[in-house]
């Protein structure tokens, strides 16, 4: 367990990815994004031509707005980055042929595999936390309860860590990051697009005024392909009634902690035969 | 210190090793000879744990690869044949982070740092990126880093491929200095006078089998046999000197030049001093005489000459 804390991977690949010159590039390029998002949503939920007339703003309007609009916002640019930091972590020691030199260590497996992925993921965090001023302009105007605010970033952290698995997963069993970075955008890209078309193919087909009269939404199994939609946790647990009927975040956790959990094994069995690349 | 028994590795397309043995002692610093894909690589990727064999056992330091590879690697230094090194990291993190990965604790791993900074010859440029280092330097950084942890026995697999000849010297005399310390080594190469200089011992490999050396002549009664080669510097005449060389059974002028001689001969230092006694006898003036079993080069060329590449 000690070695997990102190393990040497994670100090290396630290200090080589705060060496390079995205280690700043990208949380400005990330908190500019953010910035103009949260404008946006201010002017949105103020601005009476957008809002659909002329009415009174509530300040608790105005924060939900900024704090939704922050929290899908970052999960998206987030998903688009965590392939980037994981999926070509590993492939990036077989390019360089240093893999062969962390193979015949006594690092172990698990421990190659415990290092990359802490590396990415902290990376990952570090981005979620800058971005934390801009959550807490939500605060002052109102409408936002903390609980709502650690749920969606736990959340949010969840579902980065599953990607982050599956990034070094694929860095595991391809031997160009091209490849490897491709082929996580790819899952990325069904978890996110086909499976909410899979569950528009199944709500089109779903007729059930019974359910709709009671104000509910679809049952369990209409939305099963949208449990692994990396946004449906952020939509469930912020489910008021209003952006929809989403209400199994739980389901939506297992998933994606079952498919981190798979993709974790699968790469540290990669890694353990990885001789066989070199 | 390395046992293998009929290793067996088979790929997919076709090359690896089959049924393979070598026996490696303490003190031993053994050259792995053979054509391209003759399954040297394969070898000493079995032994350092990175390739598991389909069959055969494989013993280094006493311990089996496939039932201890920690225990292996913590005995075994790999240098592969491609410099690999983090180009972004300084030479002192580069070297702190791999004694930390073989779980080196303080004073030893200080102890370590500072000794592999020394034997590379960059205790002076700790701070330096790996980036700005020549091959040459590279190299020598990679083999420290492959002794950090004091390991009984070296694989080495091509490490002079790419470096310039004052590089290939100071890897040779690294390579001797670490002999007598006691490290076995078991080196693969293509450079043969590297090879005839520092190893004692050669080991053949083809095809993934061990390939023993033929005989190298033929003696007087038409038997392949075991050959000298004589080196002679003389004054007098070349047509005496060749009489005797015609008259000795089994001798093979290779060259006759400018009271320059060199002959093979069927036997071993014996005959060479018999020879020799001939010649006084025939009045040649003999300057030097030298005696010496074929080289490398001859000694693959006798081999694998037949073999396509």
């Amino acid at each position: 367990m000690k070695r997990l804390v102190t393990n040497p991977m994670i100090l290396k690949e630290l200090q080589q990815r705060l060496r390079e010159r995205r280690a700043w590039l990208l949380p400005t390029l990330y908190l500019l994004v953010l910035a103009g998002t949260v404008s946006f949503a201010y002017y949105a939920s103020t601005d009476p031509v957008m809002a659909g007339g002329p009415r009174e703003v509530q300040g608790a309007d105005i924060g939900m707005a900024i704090f939704l609009t922050v929290i899908f916002t970052q999960i998206v640019v987030l998903l688009l980055m965590a392939p980037v930091f994981s999926a070509a972590s590993l492939t990036i020691e077989k390019e360089q042929r240093t893999l062969a030199g962390l193979l015949t260590s006594l690092l172990t497996a698990p421990q190659i595999w415990w290092g990359k992925f802490v590396a990415a993921l902290l990376y990952l965090l570090l981005l979620l936390c800058s971005a934390l001023p801009l959550l807490a302009i939500s605060f002052a105007f109102g409408g936002v309860e903390p609980m709502e605010l650690l749920k969606a970033t736990g959340s949010t952290i969840l579902v980065l860590a599953s990607i982050c698995a599956i990034g070094l997963w694929c860095s595991a069993i391809f031997r160009r990051s091209v490849h490897s970075t491709a082929a996580c955008y790819g899952i990325v890209l069904v978890l996110s697009v086909v499976t909410a078309v899979a569950f528009g193919i199944l709500v089109s087909h779903w007729q059930s005024s019974e359910y709709l009269a009671r104000g509910e939404g679809p049952p369990a199994y209409i939305q099963a392909p949208l449990f692994l939609n990396p946004l449906y946790p952020l939509l469930s647990l912020l489910d008021t009634g209003e952006i929809g009927k989403f209400s199994y975040p739980v389901s939506s956790w297992l998933l994606f902690t079952a498919l981190g959990c798979l993709a974790a094994a699968f790469a540290m069995r990669s890694i353990q035969r990885s001789g066989e690349q070199l | 210190m390395i046992e293998v028994e009929s290793i067996r590795k088979i790929f997919r397309g076709g090359r690896g090793l089959d049924a393979f043995s070598l026996r490696l002692e303490r003190n031993e610093l053994v050259g792995l000879v053979g054509p391209n894909g003759a399954g040297k690589s394969t070898l000493i990727k079995i032994l350092s744990t990175l390739l598991s064999a389909d069959s055969g056992v494989a013993r280094v330091a006493g311990r089996e690869v496939r039932a201890d590879p920690r225990g292996v690697r913590a005995s075994v230094g790999y240098l592969p044949d491609m410099v690999g090194v983090y180009q972004d990291m300084r030479i002192r993190e580069f070297l702190e982070f791999f004694a930390d990965a073989f779980c080196l604790k303080e004073p030893a791993r200080s102890a370590a740092i500072e000794r592999a900074l020394a034997r590379s010859g960059l205790a002076n440029r700790t701070d330096d990126f790996v980036e700005h280092l020549s091959l040459g330097w590279k190299q020598r950084l990679l083999l420290a880093k492959t002794l950090l942890h004091d390991p009984k026995v070296l694989l080495l697999d091509e490490p002079a491929t790419g470096l310039d000849p004052l590089a290939r010297i100071a890897l040779r005399e690294q390579l001797k200095q670490l002999h007598a310390e006691g490290v076995a080594i078991l080196i693969s190469s293509h450079i043969l006078t590297d090879l005839e200089d520092i190893c004692t011992r050669i080991v053949f490999i083809a095809d993934g089998k061990n390939v023993s050396e033929p005989p190298s002549a033929i003696d007087a009664a038409g038997v392949l046999g075991p050959a000298v080669r004589c080196e002679i510097t003389y004054e007098g005449s070349a047509d005496a000197v060749e009489k005797v060389v015609k008259d000795s059974p089994g001798a093979r002028t290779l060259e006759n030049k400018d009271g320059w001689l060199v002959i093979e001969l069927p036997g071993e230092k014996k005959e060479a001093s018999a020879f020799l006694q001939l010649l006084l006898a025939a009045g040649v003036f003999i300057t030097h005489f030298e005696t010496r079993g074929p080289d490398l080069e001859e000694r693959y060329r006798r081999t694998f000459g037949g073999r396509s590449v």
